[in-house]
């Protein structure tokens, strides 16, 4: 399949309707910068993909690649297409229309089968179809020589074209993840077992300790009897019964000690309160609580009097006091019509003088008895306190000795009712030996019935080791399965690691088989390219097994991307993408367009890339390629073999007034004089 | 020792050139043409002499052809000079190279320790199509992944290699006796 013609309007810079038709041989697109070289590349591309993948970025300032396919100029076209159309050997063809308004008018799937071998195609067939059919002047260092070397793996693996049948590597991955899973389970389910086993284990033999102490049955049952109705229960249910009877028994044999403590407590309290030590003591405090009672009677007695003193001898002192002050007040009147201020009897001021200063002279000679008092009625209440404590302490002294009777009487009276509610003879609430004894007795009873009860589930017991032991073997043999299962599913995980390894180490040595078929291509046409007048050869080199890497090398291993120049490296990309190119036997389109392929490169190697692209000629290949130098195109249209059979034809593209790139002329390559230096041989042949 | 003359026109022709000889110059010259290119392939008894007589050996060939370029039309342009010798040591070699850097009235391919015919065949690489055609045939995939899962149950590679899910495969792995 040949590129037959290409057909576009509004298209990125063709505002006009455009039709190129291609050389069956080649075509040589020439024309300066900026005149739609490489968008006749791009319309192939979009023609058939839908999109341009030249482009490191597609958005930019809120605008993306999509916002530039369609022509942005001055002016209207008349529809905004592009078409794209192919021409087999046989003469059978198809074109492709992608237009904006509704898209392509066939589908990817139809565009592939067209192009590509069905079953051997890779992912993304078209993208991969473009991008190794049409090397463009900005990828030709960038999708080779500067590539990383997993990128140039990918690259080399895709153009290589799938490994026949589906993909195998993912239902490996599959496989080993789905058994991956079945072996956490079956491990999870196995661990789950073993647990069961080992906590089974351990219940059997805690049972065969109980088991073990098995006695006499019958006895034990005997002395239940006792305890708990014998009849019409199961043996556990006895046990049971038997066991909370024990507990209270305990319980009431705890309470009988505490009631024998108090036995003994009150028998004590009996002996104090009949003691004559008590009783004498008893008596004596009486006595000193009466005369103590007499001893505050009389201090009180003379308290009153010492305050009954007190009172009079300040009520004297009172009046002496009124008394002067009458006297100072007659003094300082003096004389009221001769008569006495204070007592108006008549009087000579003598006599008046006389009077005052016998009233000051009595007064003056008077003593206070007022201190003696105070004193005195200090010392009657010293002594009546006194007295008060006296007798406060004899009054407690003879309470004591009766509350003492009176708990003694208490506790008796408590005691004996006791005794009663647990039908006990009263006599042994004088008689505590005899109720340690009764005590000891159930002691006794009560260590023989939990014996008993011991034998009794002892006896259980052996009936419980034949289950457990019937479990444990239930539970070994599910260990034991859930073990089996889990050594198969590890061997399922080994099959399925191995599957998955082996899937993986089958492919990666298809494609190194398929790039050992490439090497010598892509050693030739580097040879024919000749970046380096020392190094002419070129190795690749795959390592890596997960992640591949595809390393080229020259001279003694060094790598190209960093030992040559810009030139070689283009040189040495080319060699690169155009063995990429040649080794697709998934792709049926024989066509490689080159977007200006000689930026960088001197003369010499550009003339090497002429014969290059002439020997693809030779070898079935038609090439288009774009080229700015109008001396270039010329070269490459005579050395271009055009053929009547397969001619070929340049298209030389520039601006037209009112913008828009435009093919200006078409020419018809006219195909070489045949025989040129034959005929010189006949010439020489004749003579 | 090579017979460089012969081997080149055995592969020219191969390549669909028809080549003859002219006897005429100081050296063995051998004429190629095809429908777009024609040249004269000159040989010479050592580097030296390759180096030394190279522009003399070109100038009588071409003289002798002047009317026949002359009536070449476009594919006048198209006219190769090859001066190849063997023998030569890897300074006077890259010498002789030197001399397709002259572009002046033909392209010129010039080397001087041609040895084997692989040395030959890469001379002449500029003349000839695309010479290495890589085959790649089907890899036989199920039959290698047969071969090389020995250690996996068979029923399991039939599943895998069939339409059984991965998860059907896994599951006969862990049945599998």
């Amino acid at each position: 399949m040949r590129l037959d013609y290409l057909e576009l309007c509004g298209f990125r810079g063709f505002r006009e309707r455009q039709r190129v038709d291609f050389g069956p041989g080649f075509t040589v697109i020439c024309g300066r910068n900026g005149v739609g070289k490489s968008t006749l590349c791009d319309a192939v591309e979009f023609a058939l993909t839908g999109q341009i993948d030249k482009y490191l970025v597609d958005k930019a300032a809120k605008e993306s690649l999509d916002d530039y396919v369609w022509w942005r100029g001055e002016g209207q076209p008349e529809a905004h297409f592009v078409t794209v159309g192919f021409r087999a050997d046989d003469g059978s063809g198809f074109a492709v229309t992608r237009s904006r308004e509704t898209g392509a008018d066939w589908d990817a799937a139809r565009i592939e089968a067209m192009l590509c071998v069905p079953g051997a195609k890779p992912e993304r067939a078209l993208q991969q179809v473009c991008r190794t059919s049409i090397i463009r002047d900005e990828w030709i260092a960038a999708l080779s020589l500067d590539l990383t070397e997993t990128q140039r793996f990918e690259l080399v693996r895709a153009a290589l074209g799938a490994i026949e049948g589906p993909d195998y590597a993912a239902k490996a991955r599959e496989v080993l993840s789905a058994a991956e899973g079945t072996h956490n389970a079956a491990a999870h389910a196995y661990e789950e077992a073993r647990a069961r086993l080992t906590a089974a284990l351990t219940d059997l033999e805690e049972t065969r300790d109980v088991a073990l102490k098995a006695g006499d049955i019958a006895a034990a049952l005997s002395s239940l009897d006792g305890l708990t109705a014998a009849g019409g229960q199961d043996l556990g249910s006895r046990v049971a019964a038997a066991r909370q009877a024990l507990a209270g028994r305990r319980l009431g044999l705890g309470e009988m000690g505490r009631v024998a403590d108090e036995v003994r407590a009150v028998s004590a309290l009996r002996d104090t309160v009949a003691g004559p030590e008590f009783r004498a003591s008893r008596d004596a405090a009486a006595v000193a609580a009466a005369e103590a009672e007499v001893a505050v009677r009389e201090a009180r007695h003379a308290l009153e009097a010492a305050e009954a003193r007190l009172r009079r001898e300040q009520e004297t002192d009172a009046l002496a006091a009124s008394l002067a002050i009458l006297v100072d007040h007659g003094s300082r009147v003096g004389l009221h019509d001769d008569r006495c201020p204070l007592c108006r009897a008549p009087q000579g001021a003598s006599e008046f003088e006389t009077g005052l200063a016998a009233a000051r002279e009595r007064l003056a000679a008077r003593h206070s008895g007022v201190p003696e008092a105070r004193a005195e009625l200090a010392a009657a209440r010293t002594r009546h306190e006194a007295a008060a404590e006296i007798l406060r302490e004899t009054e407690a002294a003879v309470l004591r000795f009766a509350s003492a009777e009176a708990e003694l009487s208490a506790r008796e009276e408590a005691l004996s009712a006791e005794l009663v509610r647990r039908s006990l003879d009263g006599k042994l609430a004088h008689d505590a030996g005899a109720l340690d004894a009764a005590v000891q007795a159930e002691r006794s009873r009560l260590i023989d019935l939990e014996r008993s009860i011991l034998t009794l589930e002892a006896s259980q017991a052996v009936e419980r080791v034949t289950d457990l032991e019937a479990h444990v073997e239930a539970l070994r043999a599910e260990a034991d399965a859930a073990g089996d299962r889990l050594a198969r599913v590890r061997t399922a995980v080994t099959a399925a690691r191995t599957l998955d390894r082996t899937v993986r180490r089958t492919n990666a040595e298809i494609i190194d088989e398929r790039l050992a078929v490439i090497s010598p291509l892509l050693n030739e046409l580097y040879q024919r390219l000749r970046p380096h007048s020392e190094w002419r050869t070129i190795d690749y080199g795959i390592r890596g097994d997960v992640k591949r890497f595809l390393s080229l090398r020259v001279g003694n291993g060094l790598n190209p991307q960093f030992v040559f120049s810009s030139g070689q490296r283009r040189a040495a990309g080319l060699a690169f993408l155009l063995s990429v190119h040649l080794s697709r036997p998934w792709c049926t389109w024989r066509t490689l367009m080159l977007d200006d392929p000689v930026q960088h490169i001197d003369d010499f190697r550009a003339l090497h890339l002429v014969e290059v692209l002439s020997a693809l000629q030779r070898s079935g290949r038609q090439i288009v390629c774009a080229v700015e130098d109008p001396s270039l195109a010329e070269l490459l249209c005579r050395r271009l073999i055009s053929e009547p059979a397969a001619p070929g034809r340049r298209h030389d593209l520039d601006l037209v007034s009112g913008g828009g790139a435009s093919v200006t002329r078409s020419t018809d390559i006219a195909p070489a004089i045949a025989g040129v230096l034959g005929r010189t041989r006949d010439l020489s042949a004749a003579g | 020792m090579m017979d460089i003359a012969t081997q080149s026109e055995v592969l020219l022709r191969s390549a669909g050139y028809e080549t003859w000889t002219w006897p005429g110059g100081s050296v063995p010259v051998v004429c190629f043409e095809n429908a777009s290119v024609a040249g004269f392939l000159h040989v010479f008894g050592s580097g030296e002499g390759l180096l030394a007589d190279w522009r003399q050996v070109q100038q009588a060939t071409l003289g002798r052809h002047a009317a026949a370029l002359r009536s070449a039309g476009a594919k006048a342009w198209n006219f190769y000079a090859l001066f190849l010798a063997s023998g030569s040591d890897p300074v006077l070699a890259r010498q002789i190279e030197r001399i397709e850097e002259d572009f002046s009235m033909t392209r010129k391919i010039a080397r001087g320790d041609l040895r084997t015919a692989a040395d030959l065949r890469r001379t002449l690489l500029p003349l000839l199509p695309v010479l290495s055609a890589p085959t790649i045939g089907g890899a036989d995939y199920r039959a290698r992944l047969r071969a090389r899962l020995s250690d996996v149950p068979d029923a399991a590679v039939a599943a895998f290699l069939g339409v059984a899910s991965a998860s059907d495969v896994a599951r006969i792995l862990v049945d599998a006796p």
